[in-house]
């Protein structure tokens, strides 16, 4: 009887601190590396007693995440209380109120500290309007991706500009005379990543989707020969007909095989092709900045991934204690090392541990640091589906690169004006 | 002497009174996820409500503005002639596929589970993953079928990007997929032919082609029917298929691919809603059809 007096007592004492417990839920993706995720989450846990970290793993692409966020944010369930997000959504999420903003915690003197530290571009994707929407989990950006070994073969030094990457994909495609090797992978299935393909030598070229005004400025002209340029890398046979079948993981899982000569990639490819058990391209692969365009300078896309506070948490205090940790030099160190992410802080990029891993990352910088932002808009889908889809049929053939350009112009010109 | 009164368990209900609480769960649950969804649809549709501005929260009230705005939409239009072409194609394509398997499989075998098995599996397959199954068949570079091609002479084809071609890829797979649902309910009917039909015929001097046109297809009619009736409400909500093949891609776009677009990634709620409510009545229209013709078949 004694004995189970005590046991209650001991229940009821575990249960009343398990109350006293902060109970908060992180949403990341699946192709974000929830292992390594889980392991920071550890450390926080470790410091913090009274805090239990869960974390739910959605899908593997941004679109797929999002159309499950879509639905637990749309009926404002306060499950997730933390969300990684996509560099492209934080205008969304201001305009839907679905991300508290953090200024409230923070003044704005130390906001201003604060985000001085990061690379501006990152700090510039997350403040919309004046508000602080999220703050930055690790960096992104598209590189050129080359097979080191067939470009030393034929004696080619890594190209600089896109002329080069043409005449090399020629030469290697003739004289390996390999009907599985294909040249130049990029994205152009009706996919987010194609958003990039199209811009990237727009703003090669000097041009944008807005002015720095923020009004609208694209031209047909400068839309048609960015298409022109990518269909005439299919006209030149150093890209296969079939590059509007190509979403970014196809040509990832494709150049893995050895398919490719050159891709057009973000960060991720890196730790695949060299870490995966079935890469055959392991130590075979090198990676530079994207080449310049004819006539232009050179660009990249910029990614990424910010931590939002969900504005249906009911711990939101807790929770932007844990962002602020999650977005820390610390952090995005570990996320470094062991799942091969861009830093979001400049000093990082001469980090001797993260070098050790990621070699590239010393010229990776001032690509980063060049990389130019997708459009800011709350309605950034349909810009995305417009640019991706009229894109992705001038890529099949259906449409001229003029039809393809005077459409996007004309639907982007609805979405700037409020249509 | 008292007659023990005899007590009914559920007090002193009416027989009505009794179906009536017996339902009422049911009816409630039904009342839950079917009815209540479908009413806060067509209310939603009369608002302005996009979650990307303010009518996110504040939903203006518009009337019937946005099923206007569906009437004169270009792609509205597109999308429901491409969901007809599907029914047109992938219905009697299913129909006259599903009613071979079915024959053959009422063959008199001696194991019969193969070949039944062969029938259930691709009906029990998810959609989405016959999709990516035949994304994969169809891939110009990789894909099984323009090695075939390719083996028999023939030049690679675009599948998956050449407009013409993706259609008809998208009806053989979906062709593929729902065949044997209607392969099941035939073989459900032809086993109810009674087998003396059959034998008189022989004695009469019919040869195998009579009896089918005279005997098996008068007799299998309903069977027919009803399967056609359950594949074309299905059709006209063709969605897992066409997206998957296309990456997610809307260069073929059937009404609910559309509705999903404008809903869950534009966010625009309101006119997604129409959209929905639109789609809704065509598929109530067909079920209505089918209703009518299960009364008559009662009658």
């Amino acid at each position: 009887m004694k004995k189970l007096f005590w046991l209650l007592v001991a229940v009821l004492v575990m249960s009343t601190a398990l109350a006293q417990q902060t109970r908060l839920r992180v949403f990341v993706g699946g192709q974000q590396r929830p292992d390594v995720m889980r392991k920071i989450l550890d450390i926080y846990q470790q410091r913090n007693p009274g805090v239990r970290v869960d974390i739910e793993v959605g899908g593997a692409t941004s679109d797929q995440q999002q159309q499950y966020l879509t639905t637990v944010l749309a009926s404002r369930d306060p499950s997730i209380d933390i969300i990684l997000i996509d560099v492209i959504r934080p205008a969304q999420y201001l305009a839907s109120r679905w991300a508290d903003t953090l200024d409230k915690y923070l003044p704005a003197a130390s906001r201003q500290n604060l985000l001085r530290q990061y690379l501006p571009a990152y700090s510039q994707a997350n403040v919309i309007n004046g508000q602080l929407v999220a703050l930055p989990a690790f960096a992104d950006a598209m590189f050129l991706y080359y097979r080191a070994d067939l470009l030393e073969k034929y004696n080619f030094k890594p190209p600089t500009t896109w002329d080069e990457v043409i005449q090399q994909a020629q030469t290697i495609l003739q004289r390996e005379n390999n009907p599985n090797l294909n040249g130049i992978g990029y994205i152009g299935a009706p996919v987010e990543g194609t958003v990039c393909t199209f811009l990237l030598p727009i703003w090669a070229a000097g041009g944008d989707v807005t002015n720095a005004e923020g009004q609208f400025s694209l031209t047909v002209e400068q839309a048609q020969r960015s298409l022109q340029f990518w269909v005439s890398l299919m006209d030149r046979r150093v890209s296969p007909p079939n590059m509007a079948e190509k979403p970014q993981d196809t040509i990832r899982q494709e150049m893995q095989a050895g398919r490719w000569i050159f891709g057009t990639l973000f960060a991720y490819a890196w730790n695949r092709f060299q870490n995966d058990a079935d890469s055959q391209v392991k130590g075979k692969i090198g990676v530079v900045p994207l080449p310049a365009f004819p006539g232009g300078r050179q660009a990249s896309c910029l990614g990424g991934w910010q931590w939002a506070v969900s504005d249906f948490s009911r711990n939101k205090a807790q929770a932007y204690r844990l962002v602020r940790f999650l977005s820390s030099p610390e952090v995005s160190k570990i996320l470094a090392i062991d799942a091969s992410n861009l830093p979001t802080f400049p000093s990082l990029y001469r980090d001797a541990d993260i070098l050790r891993v990621n070699p590239w990352f010393g010229q990776a910088l001032p690509v980063v640091q060049a990389a130019r932002a997708r459009p800011q808009h709350p309605r950034y889908a349909e810009i995305s589906e417009a640019i991706r889809v009229n894109t992705n049929q001038v890529l099949a053939r259906q449409k001229t690169p003029e039809q393809g350009a005077r459409d996007i112009v004309n639907r982007l010109q609805a979405i700037y004006s409020g249509r | 002497m008292i007659q023990p009164k005899y007590r009914r368990s559920f007090g002193d209900l009416s027989e009505r009174a009794l179906a009536f609480w017996l339902l009422l769960p049911a009816a409630l649950l039904l009342g839950s996820v079917a009815l209540y969804p479908v009413v806060r649809l067509f209310y939603t549709s009369l608002f302005q409500r996009r979650l990307t501005d303010e009518t996110g929260s504040n939903p203006v009230f518009i009337g019937f503005a946005n099923f206007a705005q569906a009437l004169s939409d270009e792609r509205f239009w597109t999308a429901l002639w491409n969901t007809l072409l599907i029914v047109l194609v992938t219905v009697p394509g299913a129909l006259v596929v599903g009613l071979l398997l079915a024959l053959l499989a009422n063959l008199p075998f001696r194991v019969r589970w193969p070949v039944r098995l062969g029938l259930l599996l691709p009906w029990a397959l998810p959609l989405v993953f016959a999709g990516l199954i035949f994304r994969w068949f169809f891939d110009s570079q990789y894909g099984v079928v323009n090695d075939v091609i390719v083996r028999l002479g023939g030049e690679r084809l675009l599948w998956v990007t050449t407009p013409d071609l993706l259609f008809w890829a998208i009806c053989f797979s979906i062709i593929w997929k729902s065949s044997s649902f209607v392969a099941l309910i035939l073989l459900a009917g032809l086993q109810v032919i009674p087998k003396e039909l059959y034998e008189s015929a022989a004695v009469d001097g019919a040869n195998r082609w009579q009896s089918f046109w005279r005997i098996t297809l008068p007799l299998l009619t309903p069977a027919i029917l009803v399967a056609a009736i359950f594949r074309t409400i299905t059709a006209f909500q063709t969605f897992d298929i066409p997206f998957a093949m296309q990456n997610g891609g809307s260069s073929f776009e059937t009404l609910a691919m559309y509705v999903r677009t404008m809903s869950i990634e534009n966010l625009n709620f309101g006119y997604g809603s129409a959209l929905a409510v639109l789609m809704f009545l065509i598929s109530l229209a067909v079920t209505l059809v089918y209703l009518r013709y299960v009364r008559g078949a009662d009658d």
